[in-house]
């Protein structure tokens, strides 16, 4: 019976757990039993070889390190622009009009496909990375802004401009919060396509990263290290994704759910 | 109040034209006139005549069939399986725990990182694409197949049930119709998803597709213009792909009213 209650309480974790054991196992039998090529197949058993191995020689660690820098400057530049902009499209309608073409040309374009371009312009490196990083993530949150700015009442703004508000009161008092929910929204998809960013960045355009190190090591058919990159950036991918939620809950404890 | 009508509707348009012209006048201008080197930047003019030259060789069609195909095998796969996944984890809540990891962990990784391992095993042609452009795109739909038959109401299925409908008669007659908006969601999502890991792919390693041709003009002393008129192609099978699932959408769902 107690056992029954654990289990009905964990199902999810437990059966999801099984279920990444069957994939394993299945995987590692297949290549044991000579069905695959173990070396291009790799295998678990191999893959915990292999980080074992890139732990040691510390470039999981580096991979890491500059795989965080680039998110985090690319993504907070976004964050400052996109926020900025956002809101002085969503405030202004000339501002709107004007940059609306833009934002969505650049929304809509793959801009995977501007990379050659920006190598050209800006050089091998980090700083094409953070700039194709900062270009995939702002408009996302620019969009969201601008429609969570739409989505303030007017009514408020009204009552705050009658008891002598200034403009920056109305944005800070009024605009900000009530464009809240959305501009997280967007700040979320804006965190999915800064993680694409960089990787896309560093497999095309760098020397270094975990990118790169997917493009070296398939290359040379180390299918087993390839596969340590994966999940690792997976795992950072998923850390990022609860840290985030854990911030949403915090910001709207207030909300009813 | 007619006029002011009239205004609201002509000043996004007027002001938006006015923008993308100027911006387009300023850099014919610098780039031509050598301003601001055009070899770097390219000019409108230029590009335009790019654009020529890329049709009246045949390499723009030749590319874009095999894109084209690439993208067409991978996402149909992807939308016919992604579907069945869906309705399979709606269906039974131990299927889809058993999955759910996995599933967690594909659409946590931009599915470019895949594309590596994948040439390793399917080779540099058209295979590993296509296969790259199914991981990327069948997670989203079977994701949102699931959220959209969970969302149907519960009578629907019950008032089916009530007048003896087989299992098959209430996926294919409430749950799926019903999740129609919803998977055609996850279907949008997923075109975004699958035209960049296809482009990606393909300048990654391949032999032939708008992303080999966009690798081959990146490398070139003069290939900036060409790359602007590749990325317009791209951008725009992306638009057209968006508008014919939405008329496909309309289609399959007349009881909704689209306006």
């Amino acid at each position: 019976m107690i056992f029954e209650g654990a289990y009905k309480r964990n199902e999810r974790l437990l059966l999801g757990a099984l279920g990444l054991l069957i994939f394993a196992v299945f995987w590692e039998s297949v290549v044991r039993l000579g069905y695959l090529n173990p070396i291009t197949a790799s295998s678990p058993s191999r893959i915990a070889q292999a980080f074992a191995s890139q732990w040691h020689n510390g470039a999981i660690l580096k991979n890491s390190r500059i795989f965080l820098f680039e998110l985090t400057v690319g993504f907070t530049l976004a964050f400052i622009v996109g926020v900025t902009l956002g809101i002085a499209m969503g405030v202004n309608r000339l501002v709107e009009y004007a940059a609306d073409p833009f934002v969505w040309l650049i929304y809509a374009s793959p801009t995977i496909a501007f990379y050659p371009l920006l190598m050209i312009w800006i050089g091998f490196g980090s700083a094409t990375v953070i700039t194709v990083t900062f270009l995939l993530t702002f408009v996302s949150i620019v969009v969201n802004t601008m429609a969570g700015v739409h989505a303030a009442e007017p009514q408020m703004i009204r009552v705050l401009k009658v008891f002598g508000g200034k403009p920056i009161d109305i944005i800070l008092k009024v605009i900000i919060p009530a464009s809240l929910p959305l501009m997280l929204a967007g700040v979320r998809i804006g965190l999915s396509r800064a993680f694409l960013g960089v990787i896309l960045g560093e497999m095309f355009s760098s020397n270094a990263g975990f990118g790169y190190d997917i493009a070296y090591y398939a290359g040379q058919l180390q299918t087993a290290t390839v596969f340590v990159s994966i999940i690792i950036l997976i795992v950072i991918g998923t850390i990022i994704n609860l840290l985030f939620t854990a911030v949403e809950a915090r910001l709207f404890a207030w909300k009813a759910r | 109040m007619h006029r002011s009508l009239l205004a609201h509707r002509l000043a996004p348009l007027i002001v938006g034209l006015l923008s993308v012209s100027l911006f387009l006048l300023i850099w014919e201008i610098a780039g031509s006139t050598e301003t601001v080197r055009s070899e770097l930047v390219s000019y409108p003019t230029q590009i335009l005549s790019a654009f020529k030259r890329l049709i009246l060789s045949g390499e723009l069609a030749q590319n874009t069939l095999i894109s084209l195909r690439e993208f067409g095998e991978g996402f149909a796969a992807a939308i016919v399986i992604g579907i069945a996944c869906g309705v399979a984890f709606a269906l039974s809540r131990t299927i889809r725990y058993l999955f759910e990891p996995i599933f967690v962990a594909l659409y946590t990784a931009p599915i470019i990182v895949f594309v590596p391992v994948l040439v390793v095993w399917f080779g540099i042609g058209t295979t590993s694409k296509s296969i790259a452009v199914f991981l990327s795109a069948f997670i989203p739909i079977a994701i949102n197949t699931t959220t959209g038959i969970e969302e149907i109401s519960e009578s629907w299925v019950r008032a089916l049930r009530a007048f003896g409908a087989s299992r098959t008669q209430i996926i294919f007659k409430a749950m799926l119709p019903g999740a129609i908006p919803s998977i055609m969601a996850g279907i949008r999502l997923a075109i975004g998803r699958g035209i960049v890991v296809l482009i990606a792919g393909e300048m990654y390693v391949s032999m032939s597709g708008i992303g080999r041709l966009i690798s081959i003009y990146s490398v070139a002393p003069d290939g900036v213009p060409e790359i602007f008129v590749l990325v317009a192609v791209v951008a725009t099978f992306g638009y057209v792909c968006v508008l014919l699932f939405s008329l496909i959408e309309s289609g399959l769902t007349p009881w909704r009213s689209h306006s």
